[in-house]
């Protein structure tokens, strides 16, 4: 590991050093209490039927055998709740549905039983008549004329009143969402070019296979309050989508959180197994759980959002980019969550990691009955970036330039707003090239490699280079980007922090712990966070976007400050000093100039409490990042800080039979500044495994809307063995908006794996693959032509 | 899931036999494969659950006049580390470090591995190479009855064997190489570990004055069963071997092997990996 660092004044600082995650001891020992042991008295379980058919009409449903099985309490349909109402992005998604089944993993019935053999049972004795409808298989297929209209229908649900009201609008077609961008005029980028390339490409099925399955505990209490234990990422906005769901008021509404295993952006938005176990609990007056099989998971789980991508790019003879126009379909799925908006993301990728000066960019979000599309950690970076970074070098090819001058050439700087209104005001992009370009020696292989195309060795190397740009400062999608803490500290300087910023196994409790004592001059181990709780815990926007070190950290240190401030000013008078010129270290007040002990925290803290003004020290903070929402046309600084990165994939390709080893990944992150050098590392090089799979092994298998190989035998992740040696460099900006300098990088390390993969198996082999992923026989069917490229297809012109 | 009336777990042989004389039992060995496929409906139940893992004298890898007899609860993490399968028959011993993963070496058993009779079993395709028999055991009026079957006679299908249902496999029983055998063993699938073949092979023979004499072929995950290429093993033991011959005797395998597609490959790839592979290792030895 290599860093660009300043040289360290406090020694003592609690920032850059390698400190072990909080929860590891725990999560490492198996005493971590996740809620699938949790249990609470008196308990339901419940469990789901799910349609059998892909897309079809409900003629009937008969639950009398299942109501009659010993020891079921409620066997439930969409009759039972006549005023269940949508959930989803869009609002076009009933829990339980009535009329249609659009995918096979739509919700018919759910079972509420003591024990889970029972509501097992009781699933298998419910009958489902069906009337098959067609399928709709393909976003092709869904544009086509004459295709079966998905949501064609308005979607009824009782108001607030009670009376029914259309929630979601028939449409006309079966497009749930379109996105369009513009900058400049690209027939004058045409006009402007010396060459153009454009290619089809086709960005697959994955899920996020958390180890941890789904589930969820509901409990009503007497007066009608709401307890759930979820594994949500967003509790406080899931708080207000919940209570609109049931017609309350949010204030009812409690969620606790206990330790989440993996979420990846899979727990952003509402899924209907959430609601169902609310309405069992309300129905039976009994608290109910309900946690998924793998198989579920893998089913009923929402997908990172498929697309097929048309780009369009172009340069001059000099090797500046002049333009760049892209068209996608996203395939939808059945229904709208947020898959459908990763075009916030994606056109960022497209507009400003590289200049270019005219821009197009439309998204069709597309009905289909597939699995439906939700966010995942890159949240349509990955697509994006697979696109932009092969064209890139494609037009450095047809120039007969090095693919690293090129990017070089047209890479961003600091200082610069990007005609689509990022503005950079730190950026280590040029440092992140030239770092891994270096270190991986990516100059000389490449040109090494070339030479080796027809020497006759089925084995062959190459190397190839890819760079991303990702939100490192939040970003404003919802009317506040903040995150709320509270800080007190006890009698005996221990502090408990309060944040409303959520640990998803990410290691943001450690962060925050780490830049609260930093502030407060403790040790690590006096503070105890408290971050699962919304009757306790401050607002937040929740776990997205990267944000949560960046906004989570800002709002700790602004009430660690106050804390400070607090302590120090009441210190001053005995100290005979002004505040200003005393400060908190190694758990003592002393005088900032010499360091010199002025009094034991503890001890200070108690003759506080116990004097005759008593007072304890308890602050709050909220902190709003200084970003601006997007306007229609999609312009503004939506996050309060950029990250960077540049990744080197080295790979070995067995021409024979088309296996790709990636043997080396070398990856410089612009990160603002290391907090906690342990942590940052773990989460790059499990970014850099999850972007391995990405590009060479997982591949949800979705055939006529079919899952074929919902299991961990058949969807295979990366297992130890193909973990590439890694080699990470931090970039240290120093960011001026950032806690402690630092920005977000929870996303960052899966977005371009896939895209210097397929750059270094052009690299070995003068091949190149449009359709991920790098699956054996696919490489091998590509290396003999045996495969087609993806096409746009006539449907979608 | 089928109902399960009588769970037995006897501690010998013969109380084993009398279970399965009396009528229909799933036999319960490491369970590896029984549990994730009867759990997903594949498998249905008997109404007896025999669990034979008690009977210890079913386990261990013994000499024996005939070559090596390996007992049939003998599990792959015991074959990975016995010597004399590490000396005499390194080609077992290969397939079984590409097997699965060790959590499931450590309880997945060779008997249970060929009565699975996958047609991409890791353990068939060595041991069909080594030229391998299986013992199976009854109840007889005597006694315990013994017939030896060879295991090319034993895979009759995809989950398939000619083992009667009052049978049990009791052991496998092997000749071993003689001096100066060669073999080698691949196992081709998506991922080095924790992964099913979409093809995988095995060589054999004794390599004298640069002919594979007494060649042996053998593939899995190509056909319904793992199976020997006789054609292709016949081309390889009439004449020296050279790159001709090997070509000769990959277009012979061609020939005999039947691919499906499925999840894991299509029919197209899994020859294309036939030729590619089975050349790549035919060179391999000729080079050595």
């Amino acid at each position: 590991m290599a860093t660009t660092t300043l040289e360290r004044t406090n020694t003592d600082s609690l920032i850059g050093r390698r400190i072990p995650k909080l929860d590891a001891p725990d999560k490492a020992s198996g005493r971590t209490r996740y809620l699938h042991d949790i249990n609470i008295p008196g308990q339901l379980h419940a469990k789901i039927l799910r349609s059998s058919q892909v897309h079809a009409r409900i003629v009937s449903i008969d639950v009398e055998a299942a109501r009659r099985v010993p020891g079921v309490h409620a066997v439930i349909t969409a009759a039972d709740v006549p005023w269940q109402r949508p959930i989803g992005v869009t609002k076009d998604h009933l829990p339980l549905k009535s009329d249609i089944v659009r995918s096979r993993r739509d919700e018919i019935a759910a079972v509420a039983a003591d024990t889970v053999e029972a509501a097992d049972e009781a699933l298998r004795l419910i009958r489902v008549t069906y009337e098959p409808l067609p399928v709709v298989a393909t976003s092709a297929e869904a544009l086509a004329p004459g295709a079966p209209l998905l949501h064609g229908e308005d979607l009824r649900a009782p108001g607030r009143g009670g009376a029914l009201e259309v929630v979601h609008p028939a449409s006309k077609d079966n497009v749930a969402m379109v996105h369009e961008y513009r900058q400049g005029d690209v027939a004058q980028g045409e006009r402007d070019s010396a060459v153009v390339v454009e290619d089809v490409f086709w960005l697959h099925y994955v899920t996020h296979c958390c180890m941890g399955v789904s589930g969820v505990i509901a409990e009503f209490d007497p007066s009608g309050n709401l307890l759930l234990y979820s594994n949500t990422q967003v509790p406080f906005l899931h708080k207000r989508e919940f209570a609109e769901l049931l017609g309350i008021d949010p204030g009812r509404i409690r969620i606790i959180q206990p330790p989440i295993g993996g979420g990846f952006g899979s727990k952003l938005d509402i899924y209907p197994f959430e609601p169902i176990a609310i309405f069992l609990a309300k129905l039976t007056r009994r608290p109910v759980k309900l946690v998924f099989s793998r198989e579920e998971e893998f089913i009923a789980s929402p997908t990172r959002q498929p697309v097929l991508l048309k780009l369009r790019s172009g340069c001059d003879s000099a090797g500046r980019l002049t333009f760049r126009s892209v068209e996608t379909l996203h395939d939808n799925g059945a229904y709208t969550s947020w898959g459908a908006t990763t075009p916030f993301v994606m056109m960022q990728t497209i507009s400003s990691l590289y200049r270019v000066p005219h821009c197009h960019y439309r998204t069709r979000a597309v009905y289909t009955n597939n699995p439906y599309a939700g966010s995942f950690r890159g949240y349509g970076n990955l697509q994006a970036t697979f696109a932009v970074e092969a064209h890139m070098d494609k037009l450095a090819d047809a120039l007969g330039m090095d693919p690293l001058e090129f990017r070089l050439q047209n890479a961003q700087d600091p200082g610069e707003t990007t005609p689509q209104g990022m503005h950079f005001r730190s950026c280590g992009f040029k440092d992140c090239l030239r770092t891994a370009a270096e270190r991986s020696d990516y100059r000389a292989k490449r040109r090494a490699n070339l030479a080796h195309w027809n020497d006759g060795n089925p084995i062959k190397r190459g190397i190839g280079i890819a760079s991303m740009l990702h939100v490192g400062g939040g970003a404003k999608m919802y009317p506040s980007d903040g995150c709320g803490t509270i800080i007190k500290l006890d009698d005996f300087a221990k502090v408990t922090l309060i944040t409303g910023a959520s640990e998803i196994g990410q290691g943001s409790e450690t962060v925050l712990a780490q830049l609260t004592c930093e502030e407060l001059g403790l040790p690590i181990d006096a503070v105890t966070v408290v971050n699962n709780d919304t009757a306790i815990t401050p607002w937040d926007v929740g776990v997205h976007a990267s944000r949560t070190t960046f906004i989570g950290g800002n709002s700790a240190i602004g009430a660690a400050r106050k804390a400070k401030r607090k302590i120090l000013e009441a210190a001053a008078p005995t100290a005979g000093l002004a505040a200003d010129e005393l400060d908190l270290h190694g758990g003592s007040i002393v005088v900032k100039a010499t360091g010199e002990r002025v009094q034991d925290l503890g001890k200070f803290l108690r003759s506080l409490h116990f004097a005759e003004k008593a007072d304890l020290v308890m602050t709050t903070y909220y902190y709003e990042p200084p970003s601006v929402h997007l306007d229609r046309q999609y312009r503004g600084d939506v996050s309060a800080a950029y990250s960077w990165a540049t990744q080197v994939a080295e790979v070995e390709v067995d021409t024979e039979t088309g296996v790709v080893r990636l043997l080396k990944i070398t990856a410089a992150h612009d990160v603002g500044r290391v907090l906690n050098r342990l942590g940052i590392e773990g989460q790059i090089e499990g970014g850099i495994v999850m972007g391995q799979g990405y590009a060479l092994t997982e591949d949800l298998l979705v055939e006529g809307g079919v899952i074929k190989n919902p299991n961990f035998r058949d969807y295979k992740l990366i297992t130890a063995p193909e973990v590439p040696d890694v080699d990470v460099s931090f970039i240290e900006t120093f960011d001026g908006e950032g806690p402690q300098g630092a920005k977000g990088v929870g996303e960052a390390p899966a977005i371009c794996i896939a895209a210097a993969v397929a750059n270094a198996i052009y690299n070995a082999t003068g091949t190149r693959i449009y359709a991920l992923p790098f699956t054996p026989e696919k490489v091998y069917r590509a290396l003999r032509g045996k495969s087609t490229a993806p096409t746009w297809p006539e449907s979608a012109a | 899931m089928t109902e399960i009336r009588d769970y037995v777990a006897p501690r010998s042989l013969a109380d084993a036999l009398r279970v399965l004389a009396s009528g229909p039992a799933t036999v319960l060995a490491g369970g590896t494969d029984l549990m994730p496929q009867s759990r997903a409906g594949r498998v249905r139940f008997a109404p007896t659950l025999l669990n034979v893992q008690g009977i210890d004298e079913l386990r261990g890898v013994a000499r024996d006049p005939g070559g090596v007899q390996i007992g049939a609860l003998t599990t792959i993490t015991s074959l990975l580390e016995d010597p004399l399968i590490r000396d005499r028959a390194p080609v077992l011993r290969t397939a079984c470090d590409h097997f699965a993963s060790s959590q499931i070496r450590n309880a997945a058993t060779l008997g249970g591995n060929i009565c699975n009779a996958s047609p991409a079993g890791d353990t068939l395709v060595p041991l069909l190479v080594l030229g391998a028999s299986v013992v199976l055991a009854s109840a007889g009026p005597e006694g315990i009855v013994k017939r030896r079957l060879p295991l090319a006679e034993f895979l009759v299908g995809p989950g398939r064997t000619a083992r009667r249902t009052d049978e049990l496999l009791v052991a496998v029983q092997a000749p071993l190489p003689p001096a100066g055998w060669v073999d080698r063993y691949l196992k081709f699938g998506a991922r080095p570990a924790l992964d099913i073949s979409a093809i995988a092979l095995a060589v054999g023979g004794t390599l004298r004055e640069g002919r594979l004499e007494d060649a042996r072929i053998a593939f899995g995950a190509v056909a319904p069963t793992a199976i020997r290429a006789s054609e292709a093993e016949r081309v390889l033991s009439e004449g020296p071997l050279d790159r001709a011959r090997i070509d000769r005797a990959v277009e012979a395998a061609d020939a005999t092997i039947r691919p499906i597609s499925d999840v894991r490959a299509s029919d197209w790839y899994r020859r294309e990996l036939v030729h590619n592979l089975l050349r790549r290792v035919l060179n391999d030895v000729c080079d050595a």
